[in-house]
Formats: structure tokens, sequence, C-alpha cells
């Protein structure tokens, strides 16, 4: 996969620089019907960032998510994986980028009903042809780390909602991804359970230095994000680094 | 990939009732193409029996231009010797010569138009049916009066005769050209269950009818049995070759009987339009079913791609779910269809007294099984099973993930 992508020529190969957009846009539509859901959007991700990207409905929070995660092709711009552009990939190529450096979470948790929490971790690893011992480590490990290690052979219906939403978080950190892109994580948790999850991530952010980009509307969110992005029309408003 | 697998399995377990259903429609299918196969197969040995085991035989030898002229004159001289040689061919395990003649009887009341055949009553057991199918009196006896006759039941009614009566024959005697008449009684009445011959035909000895025709010892044909009837239905038979020579021919039933052949023929031809048939509907169950399968969980599947399952995986997880679907759907339709067969070969299906393609079906249909039945289509039926889901599994690995999550990515 490495292979397929295309290096970006100009790109400044220092490391702490994880995702960039260039002159990112997505229209829907032509003419009177034309819609700009994200119009020239310019942005890097560092490592480590705890990035909220905020907005109302409609600002483009979504579709700068699908763009970041090679979901969408963009209508013009590219977006950069440590130097590297994706908008020459293959379908092929893609699935195995989102494989192998994006993890993402859903809002409505998206488990495999019929796979256990371990197997959902497990599935990715499959994919990525990981052994079966490195496999069984890193589920043991990360259930742990997410708090559900008791509950590793109990199906997405038998877990409690924020239950789920950690095997999600799992499933997206086992595969080691460079970033985690995650939609409105909290929007089916009540606010206890969500303030929870979003220690729990906070946490693997600081302690493991892994990236999480957040889509959302929740300040509880904002509140912990390092960076904040303020999207209004397609377009970034604000861009504010936190201490 | 184990998982693969287990996922595929699962998925199976989702919705048990739209599963079982499509199973189902795998499994009946299956039962009913290995089922039609055996009643065809049953249907023919029948056929076939009905049409040569009844009276004409599986074979028959004629001087070389008797079947085309029907020329009493046209006989085979010196039988004897090739009745000797009947008794050293392996193929044959009877045989029984025949004088035929065209004339007519009559009774006091009336007069029809009929075959009247000449037999060696010993011989003619060896061949034909025509001692098991007595109904009233009693069979030929060649230490007997020269004047018996066996008749159809059927006959006796239009001559308004019982047995005893007294029945007139009339034939062109090959001496001198001209009608030579006998008187005979009725000795025994048949009943064949089929028109030309419970209507349209006599027994007699033999003698007695060489006589009356002019024809010294000679006969006009020699029905023969053969070990099995398919062997008359080879027409590479070496047999064929050693039986003729310039003077008579020797034939099997598929020469003598064109329309039976080509009847059985067609039968083959509707087996096959009959699983096509099957086939499509239950190509179309299945494609519907893994469909429906499919729009239940599209937002899993779009999970699936978002998170990097190649398409072609995807595609494969549908065709995986479909082969453990088929696979427990055949053993189960192949269980059926061999029960099915096993049933009904035991008890058999009663044609009663219809003719079919001009052959009265003398015995119960008997659905027979045999090894292509479960080696041959339980394979066709997968490979159609999972062509069947091709295109519902390509319509899967073809889904746009951002619109299968909708809002949520």
């Amino acid at each position: 996969m490495q292979a397929s992508i295309q290096r970006k020529a100009s790109a400044d190969p220092t490391a702490d620089v994880v995702f960039e957009t260039r002159e990112l846009s997505r229209h829907y539509g032509s003419g009177d019907t034309l819609v700009k859901a994200l119009d020239q959007v310019s942005l890097t991700i560092a490592p480590r960032e705890f990035t909220a990207i905020v907005g109302p409905s409609g600002s483009g929070k979504s579709t700068l998510l699908q763009l970041m995660g090679g979901l969408e092709a963009p209508t013009a711009g590219e977006v950069y994986l440590r130097g590297q552009a994706i908008s020459a990939m293959s379908g092929r190529d893609l699935s195995d980028f989102r494989r192998d450096h994006i993890g993402f979470i859903f809002q409505a948790y998206n488990l495999i009903p019929v796979l256990t929490a371990a197997e959902n971790c497990e599935y990715i690893m499959l994919l990525q042809g990981v052994p079966k011992a490195e496999r069984q480590a890193r589920v043991d490990s990360m259930l742990n780390r997410v708090g559900l290690s008791g509950k590793a052979d109990r199906r997405p219906a038998q877990l409690s909602g924020g239950q789920q939403q950690r095997v999600a978080v799992a499933r997206a950190m086992v595969s080691q991804p460079d970033i985690i892109l995650a939609d409105e994580p909290t929007a089916n948790l009540d606010s206890q359970t969500g303030s929870d999850l979003l220690d729990m991530m906070h946490e693997l952010n600081r302690r493991e230095g892994m990236t999480f980009v957040f889509s959302t509307h929740d300040p509880m969110i904002m509140e912990r994000a390092s960076r904040l992005i303020q999207l209004r029309d397609g377009r970034i408003e604000s861009d504010e680094v936190r201490a | 990939m184990q998982l693969t697998w287990q996922l595929a399995a699962r998925n199976l377990t989702r919705n048990r009732r739209r599963t079982l259903l499509t199973g189902l429609i795998i499994s009946l299918s299956t039962a009913a193409l290995i089922l039609t196969d055996a009643f065809i197969l049953g249907f023919s040995d029948t056929a076939v029996r009905s049409a040569t085991r009844m009276f004409p035989g599986d074979a028959q030898i004629h001087q070389v231009d008797y079947l085309a002229e029907r020329d009493e004159e046209l006989v085979i001289e010196a039988p004897q010797a090739r009745l000797a040689q009947l008794d050293n061919e392996p193929e044959v395990v009877g045989y029984s010569p025949r004088v035929m003649a065209f004339g007519m009887i009559s009774s006091a009341a009336d007069n029809r138009a009929t075959q009247v055949i000449g037999i060696d009553p010993a011989q003619e057991r060896t061949v034909s049916r025509l001692a098991d199918a007595m109904a009233a009196g009693d069979y030929l006896t060649s230490d007997g009066a020269e004047t018996q006759l066996l008749m159809g039941r059927r006959l006796a009614e239009l001559l308004a005769v019982e047995l005893g009566d007294r029945i007139v024959i009339s034939v062109h005697n090959q001496e001198w050209g001209g009608a030579e008449q006998a008187l005979f009684r009725v000795s025994g009445l048949y009943d064949f269950n089929a028109r030309v011959l419970d209507e349209e035909t006599v027994f007699v000895l033999q003698a007695p009818l060489q006589t009356l025709l002019g024809v010294g010892d000679t006969v006009h044909e020699i029905a023969l049995a053969l070990r099995t009837p398919a062997l008359a239905s080879d027409p590479d038979l070496p047999l064929w070759q050693r039986l003729s020579d310039e003077q008579v021919k020797a034939q099997g039933w598929t020469t003598l009987m064109p329309q039976l052949a080509a009847m059985l023929d067609m039968t083959s031809a509707s087996m096959a339009l009959i699983g096509t048939m099957l086939f499509i509907l239950a190509a179309l169950g299945v494609t519907n079913g893994i469909f429906m399968s499919i729009y239940e969980r599209t937002w899993e599947i779009g999970v699936l791609l978002a998170i990097g399952t190649r398409r072609l995986a995807v595609f494969r997880m549908i065709l995986a779910e479909t082969l453990l679907l088929a696979l427990g759907a055949i053993a189960v339709g192949l269980a059926l269809g061999g029960l099915a067969t096993l049933t009904l070969g035991a008890v058999g299906i009663d044609y009663g007294s219809m003719e079919l393609g001009g052959v009265a079906m003398a015995e119960q249909i008997r659905p027979r099984a045999n090894w292509t039945q479960y080696s041959v289509y339980p394979p066709i039926v997968l490979a159609l099973t999972l062509l069947a889901a091709m295109y519902p599994a390509a319509h899967a690995a073809r889904i746009v993930p951002t619109r299968a999550l909708h809002k949520s990515l």
C-alpha cells in the first residue's frame, strides 16, 4: 500500500504534522443547487493533538472528517497523511489506507452485532494480517485499557451504550492508526457516560500520544480539546490552540 | 480467515426465519430436481418395459423388406436354424417365432379386420406377457385343439362373443392367392390394457395359421427378450450384425418403435427444461433472500468498508454466507429427495390405463435413484446458487460507506 501513496513533492517532511488538508473542497450539485459543504479548508493536525471541530449543523464538520478519512473524494484540494497524498489512491488502496492509518469512532457505535467485543477489535487486525498471538495480546491489552477486560466475550447487544462506545474506541485504537477520527462519539450517551468516555480517550491521548480529531457539538469535548476549530458554511471561522 | 467464516455463519443466524425460507427454496429445488429425475427414470423404465415386454419384445428379426411392405409373402425362411443360433447368444434370454397375418374375423353378430398372430405358446411366454394377461379361459396349449383362439376382452365385447363361441378367420392364402377360411373357438380372453392388442389382435397356434396362410413352416417375425431393454437401445450392438444377413434383419426397439424413442428423448429434454425452470425460480428466491439480508445490514457493511475492509472481501463474505447456507440446504434437499424417491419407489405411481406416446403403462411407475442425482446435481445446485448470489454480493461490495452510515461518518 505504501508504494501506491503518492509522495507530495513539496511537503515538509517534518514529523510534527500527521494530517494536512490543502484547499480542501467538497461541493454537491451544480448551478443554482450547488452546495459547498466544504470550501477551501486548509489545516494541519500535529501528533498528540486532541482536536475538536465544532460548528452548527451543515457547517461541514462531518464532511471534513469523511474527506480526511478517505471515505469521500474531494471536489478540489488534497489530503496528505504524513506528507503522502491520498487522492490518487485506487479504491483498494483507499481501503488499505483506512485500515492501516485511520481509526474511526462513530456516533452510533456501529459495532458488528454478531461479533463479540474481542472479535470486533480483532477483525481489523485480521484484515491487516496481524499474527494470531499478537492479535490476542493486543485485544486483551486494549480492552483492559478501556476498562472492558471482563466483557471480551459479550456481544454488543449485551453491553451498555457506554460500553459499546468503549469497544468502538478499542477497535479504533487496536490497529495502531496514525489518527482517530471521531464523529459525535458522545451524542448517544448520557452525560456521565459521555464524560467517562471522554476522560478515557483524553487519558489515552495524554498517556499514549494517540491523535484524536472530533466532530462535535458536545461542550464536554470542547472543554477537553487542546485545539478548537470552528467551521461555518464550509469554511474555518476560527482555529484556537489551547494550553 | 476463520473469523470471516464465523462472521458468515453468524450472519445466517440473525434472521432465522429468512435463512430458513431461503434455505428451503434451495432444499426443495434440490429435492424436486432429484425426484423429477428419479420419476423420469422410472417412467422411462416403465414405458420401455410396457412397450417391449408387454408383447413386441426388446428386439425383432424380420425378412429385410417385411416392415416396410408388411407383405405376408416376405417370410423368414428356415427359422429353425435361426432359433438354434439364438440359443447360443448370451444377450438373448428368450425368443418367440410368430406368424403374422391380416385378416377378417367374424362372429355370429359382427366381423372386424384384425391382425392374426400365430405363436408357439411356450416360446411366447419367454418374450411377452400374453400368458399373464389372461383374464378368462385358458392360455394356448401346443398339444390342445388347433382351433384355440385368444382375443382381447374388449374385442369379444365388440364381436358379442364369449368363451367357447365360434369365430371364422379369413386370410389371404399365399400359395394360391385366394381367401382361406377356418373355424376357431374362443378359448381365452386377455386384457393387456392396450387398445391395439385388446381390440385389433387375436392369437392362435402357429401351425394352423401357417396352413391357412400357405407359408409352410416359415414365420414372419422372431421376437427377442434381451438381458436388459437398455441393450436394445444400442444401435451398435454386435448382436444385430450376428443375427442379420442378406435375408433377415435384427433391430432393437429404438429402431422398431422410433416414436417411443423420440418420446423418451423428449422426456430427457423435458427434464433439462424442468431443471432450468426450477433453478430460475430458485435463483430468484435466493437472490431475493440475500438482497433482503444485505438491505437489513447496509449500515453494517458500510462500517466494514469504512474501517478498511476491501470491497472484494465484502463480496467474498456474502458468497461465504451463501455457500454455508447452500451446503446445509443441499444436504437437506438430498435427504428429502432421497426419502421421496424411496417412498414413491416403494409405493409406485399408478397411471391406470393411460397411454402415453402410444404406450399403455402396464405397470406402476416407480421413481428410481441413480448416482447422477447425488453426485452431479448437488454441485450444479451449489454453483447455480453461488451464481445467484453474485448479483447481491456485487451490490453489497458497491455500497458507499458514507451513504450507508448516513449522518454518522
